[in-house]
């Protein structure tokens, strides 16, 4: 084909061609700034043009200084052109000098005289500590740590674990007891008291999985709505894009709406997908 | 502030310090080629290229025309500021110390004899200051002691046992008047050069390696970290690897400074105290101009 030998290289071609040859780099100065241009290929052959802006300062330093200014680059840096060569001299992120006081100190010893003061006017009731009920912040009390010293506390208040845990608690000294471990102290009684609390909410829970990825949290209060009051809705999301992760949790006021829901929406056909819902199950990382 | 990382090294940093007039910041590291920067802008204007082992010390003369540096190819070199050419070395030996007349210094050096030689029984140097007006020499050991020597006759005249551990490093303050140690026992202390008595403590929980005083307000900064073949079992965040600012008089920390990745073996101020630099275990020299809150700031007492 003679006229493909005429045609030497497509337009496509040429350009990449152009590219080839890197055009010079080139400095203006104006105003106070230096601006280097320049070009250069990166690891997938790309043509990279880098602009760097220098502020040129001038300062006036004593005699010795601008001697040494003059000096030539030796060494390593023979080759650097004049101003920091980016390679070694890099301008970092910027950081800032944390300052640290010693304000916490100085509060201590202002707190015991608010106490003091507090105690002078009188009212002896100011101040008391929730655990052993004597004159002091509960923070402060010497038995903060410990077992909890004759019944001051509420018996209705005592789980059941805690009462068959030691029998020191009755001598009303707080040492000589053994180790006790956090959750079975006396003061985390009404803790797991609020942790059951919080599972006995989890009964009227349910799970919802298999949910499109397009599903809002409005989509699912208009699906569930029907069936009962609910007391909280969580849908799943993903935290960058936003977009739902296939699964949510509705908590229902009563468990009977929940099973209804349960046996309705079960298998139910939402936006393209079939639904899968049961019971929400209580996390399996609880040791109860 | 916005610190210039200075990345001419391939290891780890050992010792950075300015000239007299800082305009120049030398630095050196555990690669063979010692560094020398301008420090207003961080631009390299050469390596000094020779020594065959890690660099572990540095000095530059008052007028800045020479540079010295001691290796672990059991040499030390002196060098022209200006070219980067080697003048001459000397080979040191099994720790001595050699005081030599390096005023007219030429390639007659490795002949020549030291003017004075002390042979050090028992715990070896691992730092060193010239004493006021240059009459005595001041040496950090490695079992914490200190120790001032005569440079005339040779003879030591003091000695004081305040470090329980290796003395990292010793700076002087601007005037000369005191000096203060970094040591691995945990604690930087300020001396009087002159008789060696303690003045202040700065207790950290760490090594540290290095200590300066700022020559303009009553300041110090200590660099440490952990010992460097623990760091890769710690993270940046627990191996606090920041420059802490202690008050010079009240020995109370006030301020720190993030930035390297590693612990810091090198600290300086600037001769003016405006700026400072930090040389660490990464590599990097990172050279800190201070903001203006820094001046500012009043310590509460």
């Amino acid at each position: 084909m003679p006229v493909a030998d005429d045609i030497k290289s497509s337009w496509a071609d040429e350009v990449e061609l152009e590219g080839g040859a890197l055009p010079p780099s080139t400095e203006v100065r104006e105003n106070g700034f230096k601006i280097v241009t320049d070009y250069k290929y990166n690891e997938d052959e790309k043509k990279l043009k880098i602009v760097r802006t220098y502020k040129i300062e001038k300062r006036t330093v004593s005699k010795s200084i601008a001697l040494r200014k003059t000096w030539k680059k030796f060494g390593e840096s023979a080759t650097d052109k004049p101003g920091p060569n980016p390679a070694t001299t890099i301008a970092s992120e910027d950081v800032y000098m944390q300052y640290v006081t010693s304000k916490e100190e100085d509060n201590k010893p202002e707190d015991e005289s608010s106490i003091d003061k507090l105690k002078s006017l009188g009212d002896k009731s100011v101040v008391r500590c929730r655990t052993c009920g004597q004159e002091h912040w509960t923070t402060k009390c010497p038995w903060k740590d410990t077992v909890l010293i004759g019944g001051k506390l509420p018996d209705d208040k005592k789980g059941p674990a805690v009462t068959t845990g030691f029998t020191n608690a009755e001598t009303g000294k707080p040492g000589g007891s053994k180790y006790v471990p956090p959750n079975m102290r006396d003061g985390a009684a009404k803790r797991t008291d609020s942790t059951n609390m919080a599972r006995r909410d989890d009964t009227t829970a349910i799970r919802v999985s298999n949910l499109s990825e397009s599903t809002t949290e409005n989509d699912l209060e208009d699906l569930v709505k029907p069936f009962g009051p609910i007391q909280k809705l969580y849908l799943a999301k993903d935290k960058t894009t936003g977009a739902c992760k296939g699964f949510a949790y509705i908590h229902f006021k009563f468990r009977n709406d929940a099973a209804k829901a349960i046996q309705a929406l079960n298998g139910h056909g939402y936006d393209h997908l079939i639904l899968n819902v049961d019971w929400s199950k209580p996390p399996t990382h609880s040791n109860q | 502030m916005k610190p210039l990382m200075l990345h001419g090294h391939e290891r780890a940093i050992t010792q950075i310090k300015y000239n007299r007039e800082g305009d120049l910041l030398f630095s050196s590291s555990k690669d063979n080629k010692p560094n020398v920067w301008y420090s207003l802008n961080g631009e390299r204007l050469g390596t000094f290229n020779g020594h065959q082992g890690a660099v572990w010390c540095i000095d530059v003369d008052w007028t800045t025309t020479r540079f010295m540096s001691g290796a672990g190819d059991n040499t030390f070199r002196i060098w022209d500021c200006e070219t980067g050419t080697e003048i001459d070395k000397a080979m040191g030996h099994n720790c001595e110390i050699f005081i030599m007349d390096v005023r007219n210094v030429d390639e007659s050096l490795s002949q020549a004899d030291p003017i004075l030689k002390i042979p050090i029984i028992g715990s070896r140097v691992s730092s060193m200051l010239w004493g006021a007006l240059d009459e005595t020499l001041l040496t950090g050991h490695e079992n914490g002691e200190i120790i001032q020597w005569d440079i005339k006759t040779g003879k030591k005249l003091q000695t004081a046992k305040e470090h329980e551990n290796l003395i990292n490093d010793m700076q002087m303050s601007k005037d000369s008047s005191m000096f203060i140690t970094a040591s691995k026992d945990h604690t930087a202390k300020l001396f009087d050069s002159d008789n060696l008595m303690l003045l202040k403590t700065y207790k950290t929980e760490r090594p540290v390696n290095s200590a300066a005083v700022s020559p303009i307000l009553e300041h110090v900064v200590l660099g440490g970290g952990q010992d460097a073949m623990d760091v890769t079992t710690t993270s940046a965040r627990v191996g606090k690897f920041d420059s802490r600012f202690f008050h010079l008089v009240f020995e109370e920390e006030f301020g720190r400074v993030k930035g390297h990745f590693g612990p810091i073996n090198s600290v300086a101020f600037h001769p003016d105290g405006k700026s400072y630099s930090s040389g660490g275990e990464d590599g990097y020299v990172r050279v800190h101009n201070f903001d203006p809150s820094y001046f500012e700031y009043g310590f509460d007492y």
